[in-house]
């Protein structure tokens, strides 16, 4: 049985009580998604997108969807939790946990009451200019469901993209996050996805919506995180709206287990002057495919795509990234940073395009990756289309290993070996996570790659 | 401290030192003089322990210590301290935690309980004002955007950090301007110690101004073809190191 029969079959058993069921638009937009995804079939390393990546393991697997909450989730995960304080929304395999979220100020469970700012609302009302609920919770709300209506799947493209199109018919949940115009958040916001990864492998299909209302100033952070191991599936969609003259500050930290499966699909579009800045930390997993792609769609819009991997063993990180210049005088800043142990493989993958009237485009990307074994690899690509004729446009790439000058110095100064190549990759990656404005995520960097460094992520 | 008997190095099938011999004992300042390409710098990265050279010697031991069978790092944390002609600029990494780092590590070899990170930071922060080094640059990137000037007064603030038993200086006086020459050559005669050795490697005699050697060594063709007092050093500064070269076909 191809893998299309069986998510066939699959979404007949489940279409009947996924979220948002009955609201004519909804089955909709599942039903076209189901059938593009059913006609694309998984993506073969035929397709240029997919050259490097090989989804055979995810081909040969057959992912069960989630249909209720896990009872729990282990302590030392509920404590890590804590690292991500309010607001937040906590989806335990895909699902929202309520007990888990909340959207209170600068606190974590059990949400003491905010001192200042009043109490906080349970989510889905709005809390100092914030609204941010689950996913099938607004599609339910019917207020809520009218916004929806005229973002969901609006801007994410599935026609040629199976695994967006896999999440567009299948999603069960995700976080909706608004917010209002003008409206300056003083707390990042915390998406965090955890995959417990028990019983046969599950399949979860996160879809989240962020809509920063003009000249509005929000951070976002999505967190992927394993319970315990396991082989499961995170197949999720974020889109990303920036009103005029909005700020977003993205993160996307990734940190699945070693026999876990990551696609993710990221499309922000960006109205005149916004602004984007965007960083993707990324740990691999049996496979992770990170896809980021942004529409610089009004003047003066700016991006900052900035991103690092750190793998070993036989994981596998690809990220393809593709920023479009549609409108003139828009700004694109691009860095990806990769290291690379044991038999790890990478892929950077960075399409530029320059619409015929995106004059002045001023756009520059660098891919910079540091290899420490002989078995490690990575593929690095610039793919620049440009077709507007008065624009700045920079690329360059470079491949190398752990220079041995660097060495000599710092054992000359008693450092052994292993701490002198700990110092020096710290020293590579600390370009992005020292750019890392919310500190969680900026610790979370910095503790994962020191565990990465003890070899634990190896273990797991 | 440190005997040496008939060092050789090589590099890529080029013999670079030939047969060096060379004894220095504690409390002494040596300077070791030469020509450019006379081995200089290889010889101070040699007895650090750069392993892109090829060494042999009938004897080269520190403090009864073969250092022939020493790694880099070991050499460091037994007391031996080599300040860089071309410091390494690490980018990403602080001056201070790679000072720490360094620190901490020689310690732990000595027995020594790690310091803190307030105790570390006001010793780093006195030595540092010692060599008109503002606190920014101990945030700052190892050596990196650093002047010529201050990349030497760091390799001096490491050694003041780390408290070497044998400090070898390879040309920690080039370019250098008069103040910062004076500000570098302060920084080493406080670290002149009855149980301290010192071995200046440099090209020019003006360092010597500043800091009176007790023995001075030419190195010509990488051995040591004349040794004396510190006048030996005025002389060069007036003649040259013509009247030292060997007959031709010595040089490599």
């Amino acid at each position: 049985m191809t893998e299309q029969n069986i998510y066939a079959t699959q979404f007949s058993e489940i279409a009947g009580r996924l979220p948002g069921r009955g609201l004519a638009w909804v089955d909709r937009l599942r039903k076209t998604a189901v059938e593009r995804f059913l006609d694309l079939g998984l993506p073969t390393t035929r397709l240029e997108d997919w050259k490097f990546t090989n989804v055979a393991p995810i081909r040969r697997l057959t992912f069960r969807p989630v249909n209720q909450v896990s009872a729990s989730i282990p302590e030392p995960l509920r404590s890590q939790l804590d690292l991500f304080p309010s607001p937040r929304l906590v989806f335990v395999d895909g699902l929202l946990d309520r007990k888990l979220s909340g959207l209170g100020f600068g606190t974590t469970p059990p949400f003491a009451k905010e001192r200042a700012n009043g109490t906080p609302p349970n989510l889905g009302g709005e809390f100092l200019g914030l609204h941010m609920a689950g996913l099938s919770d607004s599609l339910a709300d019917p207020n809520q469901a009218a916004i929806l209506e005229s973002h969901l799947g609006r801007y994410a493209e599935t026609s040629d993209r199976a695994f967006a199109a896999w999440n567009t018919g299948f999603f069960a949940d995700g976080a909706c996050v608004m917010i209002s115009p003008g409206t300056i958040l003083t707390h990042p916001v915390h998406l965090v996805f955890i995959s417990t990864g028990a019983g046969e492998p599950r399949a979860t299909y996160p879809r989240n919506l962020i809509l920063a209302g003009e000249r509005s100033q929000v951070a976002v952070a999505e967190v992927f995180l394993s319970a315990s191991g396991g082989v499961y599936l995170t197949n999720a969609v974020t889109e990303i709206v920036a009103g005029a003259g909005a700020t977003i500050d993205y993160y996307k930290m990734e940190c699945e287990s070693g026999d876990g499966f990551h696609v993710a699909t990221v499309k922000a579009t960006l109205d005149r002057d916004a602004s984007l800045t965007s960083h993707s930390i990324s740990f691999g997993a049996a496979l992770a495919r990170n896809d980021l792609r942004v529409a610089l769609d009004g003047e003066g819009s700016q991006c900052t795509l900035n991103g690092l991997f750190v793998v070993d063993g036989q994981r596998l990180v690809d990220n393809h990234t593709e920023i479009d210049h549609r409108k003139p005088h828009a700004t694109s800043r691009e860095l990806y940073k990769g290291v690379l142990a044991g038999h790890a493989q990478g892929v950077f993958n960075g399409a530029i395009i320059v619409r015929k009237d995106a004059q002045k485009t001023d756009a520059l990307q660098r891919s910079r990756n540091l290899l420490l074994s002989e078995n490690a690899q990575i593929n690095t690509k610039p793919q620049l289309e440009i077709r507007a004729d008065d624009v700045r446009c920079a690329h360059g790439a470079t491949i190398g290993q752990i220079d041995r000058e660097s060495m000599f110095y710092l054992k000359s100064r008693g450092l052994d070996e292993r701490a002198a190549r700990q110092i020096l990759i710290r020293g590579f990656a600390s370009e992005i996570i020292e750019g890392i404005r919310v500190s969680s995520i900026r610790q979370q960097s910095e503790i994962r790659l020191g565990e990465w460094f003890e070899g634990k992520l190896e273990a797991s | 401290m440190l005997r040496i008997r008939n060092l050789c190095a090589s590099i890529d099938g080029k013999q670079i030192l030939r047969g060096l011999n060379l004894d220095v004992n504690a409390g002494e300042v040596h300077a070791i003089m030469g020509p450019n390409g006379s081995g200089k710098s290889t010889f101070a990265q040699v007895l650090a322990g750069r392993d892109i050279y090829g060494v042999t010697a009938d004897d080269l031991t520190f403090e009864g210590r073969n250092l022939l069978e020493m790694p880099a790092e070991l050499r460091a944390r037994n007391g031996l301290f080599l300040a860089f002609q071309y410091p390494v600029e690490i980018p990403g990494v602080s001056n201070l935690y790679f000072l720490r780092s360094a620190v901490n590590a020689v310690r732990a070899h000595r027995g020594l309980p790690e310091l803190d990170a307030v105790d570390f930071l006001s010793v780093a922060r006195a030595h540092a004002q010692k060599l008109d080094l503002d606190d920014a640059m101990l945030k700052r990137s190892v050596n990196q955007g650093f002047s010529g000037g201050e990349k030497k007064r760091n390799e001096i603030l490491q050694m003041m950090m780390l408290e070497p038993r044998l400090a070898i200086l390879d040309e920690s006086d080039s370019g250098l301007d008069i103040d910062a020459l004076k500000i570098v050559a302060d920084g080493i005669n406080a670290m002149r110690h009855p149980e301290r050795a010192i071995i200046l490697v440099t090209h020019y005699q003006r360092l010597l101004n500043y800091i009176a050697p007790d023995r001075v060594h030419v190195l010509i063709g990488g051995s040591i073809v004349r040794s004396g007092t510190k006048e030996l050093a005025l002389e060069l500064e007036q003649r040259g190191y013509s009247w030292l070269e060997q007959p031709a076909g010595v040089e490599a």
